[in-house]
């Protein structure tokens, strides 16, 4: 299109003309152009200036973020690595050994937990540097809680875009009226939870065998991927108390467990939503032919399916790994300590009675946005027709 | 659930002459329906289908802290009846004394306007279901209009609810215009627009809480860097945090700047998958951009911009972390969102109440985004591919 | 896994197919000889791939069985029949190179590197990609991904090659060029073939034998010659030739066909009111206006290569003459059109039947 220069019929054009009118087809006319620059870069203004005033607040001390606006560094005012420094000085366990540390803590309670149905290796209390802690479970928490989410999630997006389902209508209904019995059994009755849920779970299996076969109303793919996708309207406090409860019950609060699996689910549907649009858009002679050949479902999956959707698998996987990195709520309700994660750190700057520690806090926020910035640069074409797939033909 | 393949269960599957022996794997295969899809279901009944029940408890009961653990007494729908009638209307609902003559005109007007849908829709003859679907949408549609009669045409204040709405109906407005504006814009034959791209993309990635914290610092009216010109106006002893519609439009211009670039993305896609051949022969035929934009573009991505504004209002319902930040929900209650409500309920160790407004929430959230859904989005999406 | 088999019979009984209220196939029965290459012709809607797809068992059949050789595989898995199938698409993987192409089926019968490497380059050598086995698919041109499916298939030596419409993305050229190397591999094989197409020249040079179906219903099964010399009703016989079969709507009578101011002798004798007389373009001939059975004015000529097609208009009907290709005449011009007895076809015009 920028090749096309076909000029317009007149050759003589007054002066409004030539400010009005694009000189060329695929081109624009020179007020446009004045106009549609000054919105850009207003706009690009409006958009990194409070990344700007965040990253030098990062570099100023109490002194001067209290005495008022200071803009330039070197400038206005002396940057100092005070935020920077305090992260450490508070925390007696921030030394210049802190981050190897950290590794080798990480490490050895990974491999304890591998080996925990074998030998009885009790996990080390993290006793050390807060913000390394809170970093490292971030990275923990997102890199697991995405990995989880986007095998359960494509994999059950490829089965509901290739395989047909008819789960029954009775036997879901079942499945409800169960529930809320086991519920209201425990919270009303004190029945224990887990009695509960097993003979909730072995009545629910044995009605239906019995009545199963007497249902007739059935649902159909597009139940279910619709069931799936509307859970992401769920706000989650309407989740949080019931499942911070369930996590207390099995004595799972403040691990990464806990919110590895919460974060899992919470992005499930954005997840399946998105690359069941992907795998339905695949030519199925690709999977027929290798049915023919004889390849089983998981290896077709596997081997033929997945790498050919990896432009929206990456799509899809930077999305919910940002999703997972910013997560506040759940985080506050599910880690008090050991479980940490960086926005619970941010957060935590505005405790005290000194108010907020401004240059503090922009320094988390700092470390917090560098990661995210730099993959989002690299993938960002990626996003936007991930997101559009999912968007026009969801 | 059941495989596909019907023929697995069946009889003479492995007939004589083809040595077979069913191995794991084989069994795996044949099963891999279920496999594939029960890891995502049992997930989400464990922790969001679960949970939702579970708070419908918490909902109908007076909770009590005792030594061993939670104590729940069934009080029916007192939670609820609270936000609604009794001591916590104010909160939820606003204060209410009444309408005057602006109010009931604005009422009866959406209730025509409502009826006389209603009227259209039995005359086109609506299945009992999508009849059902109607008469909800309706009641929380003249719901709403009295409220608003009520709290803001009175000039009384207003509850969470309607901050909520406010959150979603203004924000998502403002984003959707901008963003769409500035796709637009990107869209054209402008040198360098892969810069401004990936610029305006950087706000989605910002951690909402980072967002907010940015926002108050900034918007600080002494040492935020804006003192100059707040001084300039004659504003240097004004504090934004409390009026009340200050601080809402300012948690509004926090969360666009979040948002914008989700819409701008989307909407930028679209754009560039619009059928370059009508563009280039209007083009060849003159129109001005605009032209072009109204009459070939637009109705081109009318489907992805009613998509994408349902995906940023279920996500709108649930603001929570910006004016938790920026103003606590103050200055009262002027900023607090339903989310925040919720959350402020259960600090207060409210648990019953903190779940009823909750599920006031998701039910709120549910019938306005189905609505829109189902005569907004479908409608156009059937368009488009029709 | 690579001795030859010989070919097995497959057969079709009574197999019936729809798709909710869609009856996409009614009652096939088709018995296809050991080693045979059968040709399923037909236009796009005509049950064709549908009944491919139900012998490769990837879709069912509503009723009937289905057999291939003495085994019933109506029930079995696709995996367990011992067939293979070329796509309209390839349906090669993208990902993969041309020698992990050719070699998936084997890879997924977990047949160990070493066998399968040379069963790869023996199956490659067979389709002469033997050059290319590093490359992939994207890198190919349409004639040679055409042979990476047909290497994939011809791997295993399965018992029946299933191939839907495998030629009609390739350009004109190559197509006929394909042609042949896929008759002559068919025949080096032995391997019953069953082959889908909306191709007459296809069916009719590769077949052995020419199934045609319309609506779902078999019309005709027969080899090309007596297909094109003897069609069963007046939808095959205006299916197969290019161009199309002459066709003039009138009556028989006696020992006559009455067409509007036309009669003509026919080759039948009977008496139907609503009859139609079929003759080939190549089988009329002009003539002077006065000697012709039919008359006509020129409408156009093209000049073809070998010949000239000259359409001539008879009243409000067109009929198509394939006339020597030094014939040149004025459009307008009246002209009259011959044809002996024995090269008429006669049909009822109600049901289609040939009248013999």
């Amino acid at each position: 299109m920028s090749d096309a220069t076909y000029k317009l019929e007149k050759t003589n054009r007054t002066l409004m003309e030539r400010l009005f009118e694009p000189p060329a087809i695929g081109k624009m006319s020179p007020v446009a152009n004045v106009v549609a620059y000054s919105i850009l870069v207003f706009w690009s203004a409006f958009v990194l200036f409070p990344l700007y005033w965040v990253v030098i607040t990062a570099f100023k001390d109490s002194k001067v973020v209290n005495e008022g606006p200071y803009y330039l560094p070197f400038v206005d005012f002396q940057p100092t690595l005070d935020g920077w420094r305090a992260q450490f000085a508070t925390d007696q366990f921030c030394d210049p050994y802190a981050i190897g540390r950290q590794v080798l803590l990480l490490a050895y309670n990974s491999v304890a937990f591998v080996l925990s149905p074998l030998v009885n290796l009790q996990p080390m209390e993290p006793q050390i540097c807060k913000v390394y802690l809170a970093f490292t479970n971030s990275i923990v928490i997102s890199v697991v809680s995405t990995t989880l989410c986007i095998v359960i999630g494509s994999m059950a997006a490829y089965a509901l875009a290739r395989i047909q389902y008819k789960p029954k209508f009775g036997n879901i209904f079942m499945f409800v009226l169960l529930t809320l019995l086991a519920i209201v059994a425990t919270t009303y009755a004190g029945v224990h939870w887990f009695a509960a849920a097993t003979v909730g779970l072995a009545l629910f299996f044995l009605l239906a065998r019995a009545f199963g076969k007497h249902f007739r109303a059935r649902l159909g793919n597009g139940d279910i991927l619709f069931w799936i996708i509307s859970q992401r309207i769920l706000p989650p406090v309407v989740v949080v108390i019931p499942v911070y409860m369930m996590f207390q019950a099995v004595g799972m609060i403040d691990t990464h467990f806990a919110l590895i699996l919460v974060y899992a689910v919470a992005n499930l549907p954005i997840v399946v939503w998105l690359m069941h649009d992907f795998f339905a858009n695949l030519p199925i002679e690709l999977e027929e032919s290798a049915q023919l050949d004889g390849a089983t479902r998981l290896g077709i999956f596997w081997d033929i399916v997945l790498p050919l959707t990896r432009p929206g698998l990456a799509a899809v996987t930077l999305l919910t790994l940002i999703l997972n990195w910013n997560e506040y709520i759940f985080a506050v309700f599910l880690s008090t300590s050991k479980a940490q994660t960086m926005p619970i750190m941010v957060a935590a700057k505005n405790a005290g009675e000194r108010g907020i520690l401004w240059w503090e806090m922009c320094a988390v926020i700092v470390v917090m946005i560098i990661p995210v910035i730099i993959m989002a640069i690299l993938l960002q074409r990626f996003i936007a027709k991930g997101v559009l797939l999912g968007a026009v033909k969801g | 659930m059941t495989n596909a393949n019907n023929t697995t269960d069946q009889p003479g599957l492995f007939p004589a002459g083809l040595s077979y022996r069913e191995t794991w794997g084989e069994w795996f295969d044949r099963h891999s329906g279920t496999f594939f899809i029960a890891p995502a279901v049992t997930l989400i009944l464990i922790f969001a289908i679960f949970p939702t029940f579970y708070s419908i408890v918490f909902a109908l009961s007076r909770v009590k802290f005792s030594a061993d653990g939670l104590k729940f007494r069934f009080v029916w729908f007192q939670n609820f009846q609270k936000q609604f009638l009794t001591n916590e209307q104010i909160h939820f609902l606003g204060r209410l004394e009444g309408m005057n003559a602006i109010g009931w005109i604005f009422s009866l007007a959406v209730i025509a306007a409502v009826v006389w849908w209603l009227y259209r829709s039995v005359r086109s003859g609506a299945s009992w279901i999508g009849m059902t679907g109607r008469l909800i949408s309706a009641a929380m549609a003249i719901g709403l209009a009295l409220l608003l009669g009520a709290t803001l045409l009175y000039g009384n204040q207003w509850g969470t609810l309607m901050t909520t709405l406010f959150y979603v109906v203004v924000g998502c407005s403002i984003q959707f215009v901008i963003g769409t504006g500035l796709a637009f814009l990107c869209s054209q034959p402008i040198a360098g627009k892969s810069f401004f791209r990936v610029i305006f993309f950087i706000p989605l990635m910002i951690t909402p809480l980072g967002v907010g914290y940015a926002f108050k610092m900034i918007l600080d009216i002494t040492k935020g860097p804006f003192q100059p010109f707040w001084e300039f106006i004659g504003l240097r002893d004004w504090a934004w945090s409390t009026d009340a519609w200050a601080a809402r439009w300012f948690i509004v211009v926090g969360d666009s700047w979040q948002w914008i670039p989700f819409i701008f993305i989307v909407m930028l896609a679209a754009l560039e998958n619009v059928s370059k051949d009508q563009v280039e022969a209007a083009q060849v035929d003159g129109a001005s951009s605009v032209q072009i934009f109204r009459d070939i573009i637009w109705p081109q991505i009318v489907p992805v911009a009613a998509t994408v504004i349902l995906i940023r209002m279920i996500e709108a319902f649930k603001i929570v972390d910006l004016p938790n930040i920026m103003t606590s929900g103050g200055p009262g209650i002027a900023t607090e969102s339903m989310s925040l409500h919720s959350f402020f309920l259960w600090r207060a160790n409210d648990y019953g109440s903190s779940a009823a407004v909750a599920y006031l929430l998701l039910i709120v959230t549910v019938i306005l985004c189905s609505s829109f859904f189902n005569y907004v989005v479908l409608k156009q999406l059937r368009k488009a591919h029709a | 896994m690579s001795s030859p088999k010989s070919g097995v019979p497959v057969s079709f009984d009574k197999v019936k197919k729809s798709f909710g209220p869609v009856r996409v196939l009614e009652e096939l029965n088709l018995q296809v000889q050991p080693g045979e290459f059968l040709v399923l012709l037909g236009a796009s809607g005509s049950g064709k791939t549908t009944a491919l797809r139900i012998l490769s068992g990837l879709e069912t059949a509503t009723e009937g069985r289905v057999r291939i050789g003495d085994r019933d595989v109506t029930d079995i898995l696709p995996k367990y029949r011992d067939i293979s199938m070329v796509f309209q698409s390839y349906a090669l993987y993208p990902h993969k190179t041309v020698g992990e192409n050719i070699g998936f089926p084997l890879k997924v019968r977990k047949v160990n590197p070493a066998e399968r490497d040379v069963a790869v380059r023996e199956a490659a050598a067979q389709v002469q990609l033997d050059q290319l086995l590093h490359r992939y698919p994207r890198e190919l041109s349409g004639g040679q991904r055409q042979r990476v499916a047909l290497a994939r298939a011809i791997i295993r030596r399965p018992s029946v090659f299933l191939m839907d419409e495998p030629l009609s993305n390739l350009d004109a050229k190559l197509r006929g060029h394909m042609r042949a190397e896929l008759k002559h591999l068919q025949q080096s094989l032995g391997i019953t073939t069953i082959y889908v197409t909306h191709d007459q020249i296809e069916a009719m040079t590769l077949a052995h034998r020419v199934a045609i179906l319309e609506k779902g219903v078999l019309q005709q099964l027969d080899t090309p010659a007596r297909i094109y010399n003897d069609p069963a009703n007046l939808f095959v016989a205006q299916f197969i030739g290019s161009p199309p079969m002459n066709i003039v709507k009138g009556s028989l009578e006696a020992a006559h066909f009455m067409a509007q101011d036309a009669k003509i002798v026919s080759p039948v004798k009977g008496k139907v009111a609503n009859a139609v007389l079929g003759v080939r373009p190549e089988d009329c001939s002009i003539t002077s206006p006065a000697k012709g059975a039919l008359k006509g004015t020129v409408y156009t000529t093209e000049l073809i290569g070998d010949h000239t097609l000259v359409t001539l208009k008879i009243g409000s009907d067109f009929l198509t003459v394939k006339a020597a290709k030094d014939y040149t005449a004025r459009p307008g011009e009246l002209v009259g059109v011959t044809f002996s007895k024995d090269q008429l076809y006669v049909f009822d015009a109600g049901d289609g039947k040939r009248l013999r």
